[in-house]
Order: structure tokens, then sequence, then C-alpha cells
């Protein structure tokens, strides 16, 4: 069963299923490239005669996008890239700094309990449509409603347990002795965390940071309903041009969501090696 | 402040069974140790508690009220005790079908995507060549924006859309569908949706799994005279249990809150038809403001989430606490 | 004259496009009811051997017969033959009584069919009580017991075993290699293993088969391959300590014929090998440590220097040095010397091996 050749009907299977993950993403980019003459066209055109850039270049253009005068909209994507950019990175960057705490925290000091595993794989299993109920409560009486602090805030503490938990895996599998070792040279258990652990574990850190970013990244729900006007990212653009005008901007939607997953799909390609155990909480390492 | 003592206390219970015997030395010493690792998991704690625990109390405390935002503060709010929970579960059948409805395309996505990752993952087992690029390939899907996946798949499903070219194609003109127009062809494209995000996943998981089953008790199979699939019948599927469980739990826990897909694809319609329990949340606090009842509902969800992935994991509880160590 | 159990005539196996000779044309045969030892270092080719037999590798040329038919092409699964990993390999996700049927249950035989034979061989092994065990709850020599079991109960012609003492500790060991002994008695099972341990050759085979470098360098009956040895490799691998072997030449004064090393001149009663060597012929001297005694000055052969004593219970070893030669004698423990101490070492002539400079083949005396 192992380290068998791929028959031919086989082989022929896995091109199918090829085909079939691929599909989707070919059609979108195609969407992205048609000029708007193509754009509605029945049946639908799969391959544009005249590729084009000029979707992405209305993206970023009021007047363009008003020049289209369907539903009103008249928002350019500028904001959404700089809004999606500024709350994934920097709510990426905290989650990952306090889980990395946390993680040396856990794994080396207090091995967690039973309990708290429970307790924060629970924080997961709550509609986000139901706790963004409270959110919008508090943050209108703090002032942090369409702020970025606010729903940067609410990426970190999402993230949070899979950072952790994550992260933990990977400080479990550094022996405890690397520590002692640097601490019998002298130093405290703190540099030694800073100086030995932290280095080691670097490619598991670099994997953590870009899964946690994929996470941010594509956040709709709390950004959907905590933005109105100064924060947007661009999963909430792209739903509002869809909503604005029943879909028809198609090559225009279709580049901002182009835009949208380049990142991701570079990304993804960096932590292959570490998806398994990034997706399972740590249980399942590659 | 006794939450913030709770949490530490439940995160500090040592592990008795693989404390290290104390050794001599100044090094050593759990007790001053401690400290540390509570300086260490503070900031997560207190990030837990004013992000996590305190919204998730405050819609607790809502949950118990007739509050809606037109009503004033809710600290003024009247307590109507377990009304609104009453009303969802015998009276709201909106919300029972949402659930039944959820819990239905969930197991449906959750079957399909095992047997085709599985599929694709024993594919994975054989030799040949750009295994590498092939991989990254199949993974790809998985990483896509959520709504960026619903939004493609709106555009193949329209009715001028690709898809139906492929079905006229191949079974005639009358074969286009409108997918959006009747409940039965929406959920399907939901489903086939969330397929096709989410497989990938399975895929990743059970290869894992299948490399990491041991070769000699395959090997020993083989010699007491088992055939390949017997091999896997008995020995390597029975080994992968553990692996599937944590797929499904995973997966589970994150398809039964599905909305981004769902949201760009059919917005819950035709009428209800397509309507997730987080859609039906969603509606009731953000187009409706009946932010009490909305907070009810997402409670019950969260009892019955926490009770369905209780039972899927009691099977290999004791593998995973083991695992932990 | 019966039919051999096993026959393996001039198997080879090699690797990579023939730059790896595993195993290098080796020819021997078992009877039934024989237990034999593979025996050799790393990579001698043993376990590949162990393979081939098995039916996980296939060999490059050669054949191998049990019961008279070839087995090569056969798969693994129809050549019935057992196989018991190093690390046993159990079914850990299985009870103890689904282990044992594991074989019988693929082959679709009948439920009560299959219960007797259980129970017949737990009742061989002494598992009787933990039958409903789950396998992943027992420990080391109860897993192995599992993994023979296992085999057993499909009835194999051969019972093949991979380093199966290796993995125990003492006191299981010998449990082991009684448990094993009372099985080849009690139903006269063919029993072919492999180890690089000398020790566990000797205590549990019949025969060993000495292997190096991917040939088959000797194989005895264990009582005599110590004293035996057909080739300076074995005589340097088996026995603890291994024999003593000087390499040297055959010298000439006079009528007195004796074996030279440097300044060593060991005056050697006439034999055959004496007297039909030349003078100047490379040979190789073996003694074996048990042989050697501390003597008085007049009586010694050699002088040295006694650099480590290791006491072995009754016994202790004694290495000696004398310039560029080091040998071990085994001595009682009360006549034990001092380390540093200067001694004199003799030994009978009759038990002196001698080994061709050469080929390394032994010498007939």
């Amino acid at each position: 069963m192992i380290g068998r050749k791929l028959t031919w009907p086989l082989a022929f299977v896995l091109f199918g299923a090829l085909i079939v993950s691929l599909f989707p993403v070919f059609w979108i980019v195609m969407t992205a490239i048609k000029p708007p003459t193509d754009w509605n066209a029945s049946p639908a055109i799969w391959f544009p005669s005249h590729p084009t850039l000029v979707n992405f270049k209305t993206l970023f253009d009021p007047d363009a996008i008003r020049a289209y005068g369907v539903g009103g909209v008249s928002q350019a994507a500028t904001t959404s890239v700089y809004g999606s950019l500024l709350a994934s990175i920097v709510g990426t960057v905290l989650s990952v700094a306090i889980g990395l705490f946390a993680a040396i925290g856990i794994s080396r000091y207090a091995n967690g309990g039973k309990a708290t595993p429970l307790i924060i794989l629970s924080g997961r299993m709550f509609p986000p449509a139901a706790i963004a109920v409270p959110f919008v409560i508090i943050y209108s009486n703090v002032g942090l409603i369409d702020t970025f602090r606010g729903l940067i805030a609410i990426y970190v503490a999402g993230t949070l347990p899979f950072s952790t938990w994550m992260l933990k895996s990977f400080v479990d599998d550094l022996p405890r002795e690397i520590e002692e070792a640097a601490m019998i040279d002298g130093r405290s258990r703190l540099m030694a965390h800073l100086v030995v652990t932290i280095p080691l574990i670097r490619s598991g850190l670099l994997a953590t940071t870009l899964f946690i970013f994929i996470l941010n990244w594509s956040e709709f729900m709390f950004a959907l309903v905590l933005s109105y006007s100064n924060v947007t990212t661009i999963p909430v653009q792209l739903a509002r041009y869809v909503t604005a005008t029943a879909g028809t901007l198609y090559g225009v939607q279709a580049a901002l969501a182009v835009l949208a997953m380049l990142p991701l799909i570079l990304a993804g390609l960096f932590i292959q090696s570490h998806l398994a155990r990034g997706m399972t909480f740590g249980a399942v390492k590659r | 402040m006794s939450e913030t003592n709770e949490l530490r206390m439940v995160s500090q219970i040592p592990d008795l069974a693989t404390d290290d015997v104390p050794k001599a030395g100044i090094v050593r010493g759990k007790l001053r140790d401690n400290r540390l690792g509570q300086l260490l998991m503070l900031p997560g704690q207190i990030v837990s508690l004013l992000v996590l625990v305190i919204p998730l109390l405050v819609a607790f405390y809502i949950s118990f009220t007739d509050w809606t935002p037109t009503r004033g503060s809710l600290v003024q709010a009247t307590l109507v005790g377990l009304d609104n929970y009453k009303e969802l579960l015998v009276y709201d059948t909106r919300f029972v079908e949402a659930v039944v409805r959820t819990l239905l395309i969930s197991v449906v996505c959750l079957a399909l995507e095992f047997v085709f990752g599985l599929a694709l993952a024993v594919l994975f087992l054989r030799e040949f060549r750009g295994k590498a690029i092939l991989f990254s390939a199949f993974l790809t899907p998985m990483m896509i924006l959520p709504v960026v996946v619903g939004y493609t798949f709106w555009m193949l499903f329209q009715s001028n859309g690709p898809i139906n070219q492929l079905l006229m194609l191949v079974f005639g003109e009358a074969a286009g569908l409108q997918w959006f127009r009747s409940a039965p062809l929406a959920i399907s494209a939901v489903i086939i949706t969330e397929v096709w995000h989410w497989t990938p996943l399975f895929f990743l998981i059970l290869l894992s799994g299948l490399n990491a089953v041991p070769e000699n008790p395959v090997r020993a199979a083989v010699i007491l005279g088992a055939t390949p699939r017997q091999v896997f019948w008995w020995i390597v599927l029975p080994m992968l249990k553990p692996v599937i469980i944590v797929a499904f739990v995973i997966r589970a826990m994150e398809i039964i809150k599905l909305f981004d897909e769902v949201f760009m694809l059919t917005r819950g319609g035709p009428g209800t038809s397509t309507e997730t329990i987080s859609l039906y949340i969603y509606k009731l606090a953000f187009s409706d403001f009946q932010l009490a009842y909305g907070a009810a509902a997402a409670f019950l969800v969260l009892l019955g989430t926490l009770l369905l992935i209780h039972l899927l994991l009691s099977p290999i509880r004791n593998q995973l606490l083991e695992a932990r160590r | 004259m019966s039919v051999p159990k096993l026959e393996i005539i001039n198997l080879r196996k090699v690797f990579g496009n023939g730059s790896v000779v595993a195993v290098d044309g080796i020819d021997f045969a078992i009877e039934a009811g024989e237990t034999v030892a593979l025996l050799g270092p790393s990579g001698c080719g043993k376990s590949t051997t162990l393979n081939m037999i098995v039916g996980l590798e296939d060999p490059t040329s050669g054949d191998i017969r049990i019961d008279g038919r070839s087995i090569v092409g056969v798969p693994p699964g129809k050549r019935n033959v057992g196989l018991v990993f190093q690390d046993y390999a159990v079914f850990t996700h299985m009870t103890v009584f689904e282990n044992l049927a594991f074989g019988l249950v693929i082959r679709g035989r009948a439920k009560g069919e299959i219960t007797r034979a259980v129970h017949d061989v737990a009742e061989l092994l002494g598992m009787q009580k933990s039958l409903k065990l789950p396998a992943a709850e027992l420990g080391g020599s109860e897993l192995q017991r599992v993994a023979i079991g296992r085999t057993l109960v499909t009835k194999p012609a051969i019972l093949l075993l991979d380093e199966p003492l290796s993995n125990l500790e003492a006191s299981a060991r010998l449990a082991m290699r009684r448990e094993l002994r009372r099985l080849q008695s009690e139903i006269g099972l063919t029993i072919i293993y492999v180890t690089h341990d000398q020790i566990e050759a000797l205590s549990l085979a019949d025969r060993i088969a000495v292997m190096n470098a991917g040939k088959l360098q000797q194989i005895e009956r264990t009582s005599v391959i110590c004293e035996k040895p057909d080739h300076v490799f074995v005589a340097g691998f088996m026995g603890s300590p291994p024999m003593n072997l000087l390499r040297g030449e055959i010298a000439r004064d006079g009528a007195i014929t004796g074996f030279r090393r440097e300044d060593l001149f060991i005056q050697l009663p006439p034999s055959e090998i004496v007297s039909s060597g030349r003078a100047g012929q490379p040979i190789i001297l073996g003694v074996r440590p048990e042989s050697l005694r501390l003597a008085l000055a007049d009586e010694s052969m050699i002088f040295g220097k006694v650099t480590i004593v290791e006491p072995r219970g009754p016994e202790a070893v004694v290495t000696v040095e004398a310039g560029a030669i080091s040998l071990k004698a085994v001595v009682l423990a009360s006549g034990r010397p001092q380390e540093g101490s200067n001694v004199g070492l003799v030994a009978d002539p009759s038990s002196f091996v001698f080994f061709s400079g050469e080929t390394g083949r032994r010498l007939a005396s």
C-alpha cells in the first residue's frame, strides 16, 4: 500500500482532484483581469480575449468606482487594504508575543493542569455573532467602536488560544535540560528562556506567526460589526461591494479578492510543514 | 478578581504524574519557579479576562434580560429569568430549524470532507513525482479567506456561470440549474463550497496520521497473511482513530459557526433555507436588535457545542491527556 | 534422508545496482526442530537473510526452500513462516485475544475454531489470564509472548525471531530463554533467530551460523564452535572474552620448531602443521583465555604486566600486556594477581589453534 507506484486510473483521479482544487482560484483570477465588457457575459467567459489590469487600478480610485454608478458605491478599497494590514499585522504580533510567554509559562512551569485546555478550547466554540453583541455594547460605551484599537484587541484575544497552544507544543518539544544547561552557565531562568528557548523554536515561531496572520487577515464577522467608516478590512469591503451592487461589480470585486488571497497563499507555502500542528492545537504533529 | 485567581489556580495545578524528581541545587525548587511562570502567563490571562471573559459574562447577563438598545442603558434592564431561553427552545421554530439545518449541513460536510480527504491522503502514500508541488496545490483551498471562497462560488454558481456551463455541456441544455432559487440547490451549493474549502484540512491531518502509523505492525499483519485491504481496515484505520477524531472535532467546532461563506453565497436564502445558527444570531442581534434574545441563543449554542465536543472526544480522552504530557 | 526444514541455496542479495552486496552467496540447511542462531556484527547480512526468508525482501539470486518447496516469489502471507520483530510490533489497539486471533480471523476461519486455537496457544505460553487485556497495557516480556503467540496460532513451519533477547532485562531474558527452549521441546518448533550477541546465540541455539560481510563463515554446533572455530573471524567473535589471536610466523631453530612473533618464541611440539609449514610462513596462533594459566618463571611461555583485572564472580579476567601483545586469561578469582604486577602465562600446546596468516582459515592440527 505504501510506496507503490501510481497506476493510470489513480493518476487520473489525482489530476481530476487537482483541477477541482484549483478551478475556483483560476476563475477568480480570470475574472479579476476581465475588462468590464466581459463581466456579465452569458454564458460566462473563461478566458478574456483582452485581459487587463484596469480593475486593480479602479479599486484604488474612488472616482472610477463612482463612475460605475451602481448602488451608490463610491468607496475605494484603499482604506480597507490599509486597515487589513494594520489590524492583521499588529494583532498577530501581539497575539504571538503574549502567546509565546504564556506558552513558555504553561509548558515549563505549570503543565497547564487539566482544565485550562478545555477553557481555552471552549473560547473557540462560541459563535462570534453573539460575542460581538457585548463587544458592541462595551465598545460603544468606551469609545472603541470603529477604532483599530478595538478591533486589534479582539483579534489578539480571539487568536490567543491558537498562538498559545501552537507555541506550547513547540516548547514542549524542547527538552528541559537545554534551559537548565543555560542556567548552570549562570543565567537566570528568564534569560535562559530569552537566549535559549526562543531562538530554538524559531521555525515554529515563524509558522505560528504566519498561521495567526492568516486567521486575522481572514476575519470577517467582527470587522463587519465593529467598523463603520474609519476602520474597514478587505473582507468587509468585498462584502460591501457585493451587497451594494448585487454582485455586479465583478471585475473589481474579483480584483479585491485576488489581492486578499495573495498574502495568504504565500504565507501558506511557508508554513506548510507546520500546518497540521497549527490546525489541531498541537495534537497532531507532522 | 476571583476570576483571575481561579484562572491562575487552574492553570497551575501541577501535573503530579510528570513532575520531575526535585534535584539538589539552587536551580530547582518548583515553588520559586512558579513565580516566573505566573508572570509569564499573566499577560495572556489579562487579555483573556478583559477581552474574552468579561464580554462573555456581560453577554450572559444580557441573556437573562429583555434589553434592547432602544430601551436605555443596560444597567436598568429588567431581568426576565429564563424567558429568552424558553422562547428559543419552545416557540422559536426558526431557531430550532437553524440548529437542525446547521447540524445537517455539518454532518454532510464533515462526512464528505473525511472521505475525500482520506482518499487523497491514501493516494499520497504512493510514489510519484512532483509530490511536493501537488501537496501545496491541494492545500490551497484551505488557505483562502472564507469571504473570498463564498464570493467565488457565488460567481461559479450563477445561472450563466461555469458550473452550469459544464452541466449543460454534459447533460444538455436543460441541465442548467437555478442554484439560488430553490432550497435544496442552495443548500447543496453551500455544502459544495464548504467541502471544497476544508477537505484539504482532513487531507493534511490524515496524511500526517498515515505517515505516523508504525511500519512493523503493518509488516507483521502482512506476514500473518493480511491483504492490503485487510491491513488498512484492521490495522491502519484503527490506529488512525485518534487523529480522525481530532480532525472531526476541530472542524466540527468551526463548521457550527458557519457564517462567512453563507453570508456571501446566499445570505441565508432563499427565504431562510440556508440560514445557519450564526446567521440567525447575526440577524437577531444586528438587524432586529434583539440583543438579549440573540445572546441567549448564543449560549444555547455554546452549551450544545460543548456537549457535542465532549461526546466526540470521549473515546480518545485518555489518549489525548497522555499525549499532552 | 528426510528433507531439511529450511534450505538456503547460494542466496545472494545486492542493493543499489550492484554497489552494495548484502548477502554474498550463502548456503546452509536447517533440520526440523532445530534452533539456529544467525550471528554476526552489524551489517553482516543476517537481517537481510531473515527478511528474505520471511519475504519482506526478494533475493537477487539463489533459492530458499521450506519443506523442499521453493518459496522465492511467494508473498509473505502465504509462506507459512512466523516472524517476531525486535520491537514485537504487537497490535496495540487490540486485546491480547484479538492479537492472537488475527491470523485466523483474516483467513475467515470459524469462530469456534479460532477460539480453540487461541486458547491452546495462550495455555502454551501461560497467557490465559491476560486474554481480555488491551495489548497496550502489557510490559516488555508479555508483549513478546503475545508476538510469539500471534505467529504460533497460524501454525507456522518455521518461527523466526529478530534479536529476541536484546530488549529484555536480565531476569526476563532468562525466562524467555526457558520459554523458547520449552516451545522447542513441547511442539518441536523449528526456530531461527538473528542476533549480534554471541552470548544470546550460545545460550539458545543448537547450532550457530556466524556471518560476516555477507558471507557465512561457519555453521557449527554450539558446543563445538568455540573450540573449533573455522576462521579467525569466528575465533575472535565467539566467547567472552574471545580467543586470543597472535599474528606471527613459523620459525625453525635447528630441530626445534615454534611460533615466533618479534622477540616472542613459543616452542611447539611436533605436529602436522609444524612439520608441513615452512619457516617464515605467516600463521595466527589462537589460544582461549580459559586455556591460559598463571605460571612460575621457569614454566612460563610469556611474561608481561597485568594491566586490568576484571572480577567476574568465581573467576576473573586478567589482561596481560607484553610489549605490543595483549592477552586475556581467565583465572580463578582466588588466585588473581594484582594490577601492575609482573606475571608469567603458560598454556598446554595441544589447546593451541592455528589459522593461516593468509586466508584466516583454520589449519587442521
